[in-house]
């Protein structure tokens, strides 16, 4: 009941929308329904917890579902409220309007419903149905201002995400070929649980091949290189809430969408998945290491910046082991709480000095003390320092390949790091001070917007020096579900 | 009908895929490419009934009539309506000359061969050996994708690519639970449209359709 209500309340909301004409009603509705989303997630949550997975109809619900529902509906509850700033902002200096606020949010209640299905289906196949609809929920999103650059980085993101997804589809027809020999053609054949339980007889040569397209097909929305090239187009040229929700959220979806199978590949042929995921995760550090010394427009910078964790997280599936497991999954969260709070610092500093051009901006700390000071800790926070939750993430995944005796990749891991926070704090810190530009005002552009950036900091900041023993648990509990994961 | 009859016509089908796929390398005009095409997913939709009448399994049909009405109908009109409307130049203008690009595809086709070898010889399907065709179809409309330059190729491309999967879903599983199939389709319609949409959007601001000219977004 509260899963199909999870999913049925922002489709009517968008329905609703439609037919709305008052901004501050819409604005106020999405607040309200996404907050209501993120309390029936955690409702859903303590059900799971008591009394295992629920599994009816189309729905498969366990730890790991619940661990990226919490995800989903945070974010998106902050990103909600930043919208408000953002957008309202914009409708009143009357860059867009009045139909345009109204398509953003409808746009932006069809998007979060698709990822909510992303992680609650049971048929791999609905999954792909799911991933491909945030694709095209998103596309207008990131063509949103419609100017030449916006629409450029639209068609490269549906185009090669589209084919990204078009492969993942190969992928699943090719597991689920793999299960006919056993199942016969039964329709629940494509079930997670049924395939899960049936792993070890699969087709080993069939599963093979699908897990390759599969890591090819969504790590394209994940953003693996090289399959990355739409990422940061998209994520420069949307509106930076879209590109908080797309970074903290949507690829950490497609990636579940990577987790489900790599469980059932991992099963039935072991050492197959981490491998190829280390090669992926360490050719994303690779790359994103470099593009982010070279950055020049602050919003690249955090897109590649996303690309980089993204293949940490690879990197901690691929190195395995309950460490590994454990905490590429931890780092998933830590990602999505410190990139959303970057993300709007980034649109506030936007907004204010109205370039993406890191040479442009100068002073935020002088004219944006708030936000100036949580950009720069988020900065902190997101290469990894002390006292931040990604430290301790990025400091399990070194120990996880310290274990598996991998020690030249556990070298390059850090070296790697070690460039990234030099490279990123060099542009942070060159826009953050010094005097600021000439012609901007002084003065914080939207005191509401500090409330979502300071909600998150502070978590960041708790995460990484508590680490409450319930969220412990819950990760452990998370980790036992992919094989190797157990303590 | 007798099973040689109906082992002949699937071959046939897929062999008719293939070769409108390579034919749509070859097409000079937008307008021939949207009709090759239609002729493509017409036998796609036919391959789809013939193994539905085959097998006995009655959702495949529903299959075959989803893929005829939407992709014989629906998305080549809607194509042909944005063409019209933009009125783009006519040309294709690929960025490798034609008797290249069907070399390529050869050699494309030869590759779906040789990768699906091993996956063939281990099944007893008498569609498998479509599933040879399927590859060399998804790996032509990859190439059909990067080497030509206006937004609308790149939309048919995409739509090939879907074809090709198709094909082998259809040969290799039997089709899928019928819930995925219609979902399928409904996101590939939404996407064609969208994608149609857009190059119409790019149209009108950069006044062409060449996606060369979108280089703006790089480090």
């Amino acid at each position: 009941m509260l899963i199909e209500l999870l999913i049925l309340m922002p489709l009517l909301l968008a329905l609703l929308f439609y037919f709305l004409n008052g901004r501050h009603w819409v604005e106020m509705l999405t607040v309200v329904a996404s907050f209501a989303s993120f309390i029936i997630a955690i409702m859903i949550g303590v059900d799971v917890a008591g009394n295992g997975p629920i599994s009816y109809w189309l729905w498969y619900i366990d730890s790991l579902s619940v661990f990226m529902l919490g995800i989903i509906t945070f974010v998106s509850l902050i990103v909600s409220v930043y919208s408000v700033s953002y957008i309202g902002h914009d409708y009143s200096e009357r860059e867009i309007g009045i139909s345009q606020v109204k398509m953003y949010y409808i746009l932006l209640q069809l998007f979060i419903m698709s990822m909510l299905v992303v992680v609650m289906s049971n048929n791999l196949g609905v999954m792909w149905i799911a991933i491909e609809g945030t694709t095209l929920a998103s596309t207008f999103l990131v063509g949103f201002y419609e100017k030449d650059t916006s629409l450029e980085a639209a068609w490269k993101y549906i185009i090669i995400c589209s084919v990204g997804i078009a492969l993942a589809l190969f992928g699943t027809v090719l597991t689920y070929a793999s299960s006919i020999e056993v199942l016969g053609e039964s329709s629940d054949a494509l079930n997670w649980t049924t395939l899960r339980d049936i792993a070890p007889l699969l087709d080993p040569t069939f599963l093979k091949i699908a897990f390759i397209f599969i890591v090819v097909g969504y790590g394209t929305k994940v953003g693996l290189v090289p399959m990355h090239t739409w990422l940061p187009d998209a994520h420069s040229q949307a509106p930076s809430p879209i590109s908080a929700l797309m970074s903290g959220v949507l690829l950490n979806c497609a990636f579940y969408g990577i987790i489900r199978f790599f469980i059932i590949t991992e099963i039935r042929v072991p050492g197959f998945a981490p491998d190829i995921m280390l090669i992926f995760g360490l050719l994303s550090l690779i790359v994103a290491a470099s593009f982010i010394m070279i950055a020049k427009d602050f919003k690249r910078l955090l897109a590649y910046s996303s690309i980089e964790h993204m293949g940490i997280v690879c990197l901690g599936f691929g190195l395995g082991g309950f460490l590994g497991i454990f905490g590429a999954l931890f780092h998933m969260l830590n990602h999505s709480l410190t990139k959303c709070m970057m993300f709007i610092g980034a649109g506030n500093i936007l907004q204010k000095f109205n370039t993406r051009a890191i040479d442009e901006v100068k002073g935020v700390a002088t004219v944006m003390p708030i936000t100036g000071a949580v950009f720069l800790l988020g900065a902190l926070a997101i290469t990894g320092s002390p006292p931040f939750g990604a430290f301790l993430s990025e400091v399990i995944i070194m120990q996880a390949g310290i274990n598996s005796g991998s020690y030249l990749i556990v070298a390059l891991y850090i070296a790697l790091l070690v460039i990234v926070f030099a490279g990123f704090m060099y542009h942070v810190t060159k826009m953050v001070f010094g005097n600021p530009t000439e012609g901007v005002s002084k003065g914080e552009i939207h005191k509401f917007s500090l409330v979502p950036m300071l909600v998150l900091l502070v978590m960041v900041l708790v995460i990484g020096v508590f680490m409450p023993a319930e969220l412990t648990d819950f990760l452990e509990d998370v980790a036992r579900i992919v094989p190797g994961g157990s303590p | 009908m007798s099973s040689e009859v109906l082992t002949d016509a699937i071959n046939g089908l897929a062999a008719i895929i293939l070769l409108t796929s390579i034919v749509l390398v070859a097409s000079k005009r937008m307008r021939s490419l949207v009709r090759t095409f239609m002729i493509q997913s017409l036998a796609l939709g036919m391959f789809a009934a013939v193994v539905a009448y085959y097998t006995g399994a009655d959702h495949i049909y529903i299959v075959a009539v989803l893929t005829i009405a939407l992709k014989v109908f629906v998305i080549p009109y809607f194509l042909e309506y944005t063409i019209d409307k933009i009125h783009v130049k006519k040309e294709i203008e690929p960025l490798v000359g034609i008797p290249m690009s069907l070399l390529i595809c050869a050699g494309l086709a030869f590759v779906g061969y040789y990768v699906s070898e091993p996956i063939i010889a281990s099944g007893d399907a008498i569609t498998k050996n479509c599933f040879a065709i399927s590859l060399a179809v998804v790996l032509i409309g990859l190439f059909l994708m990067i080497s030509r330059r206006k937004a609308m190729t790149e939309v048919i491309a995409i739509l090939v690519i879907e074809n090709g999967i198709f094909l082998g879903a259809i040969s290799i599983t039997y089709g899928m639970p019928l819930i995925v199939e219609i979902g399928v389709f409904f996101d590939v319609l939404v996407a064609a449209l969208i994608m149609g949409i857009f190059a119409y959007k790019i149209n009108r601001t950069f006044e062409t359709l060449d996606t060369t000219f979108m280089r703006r977004l790089r480090d």
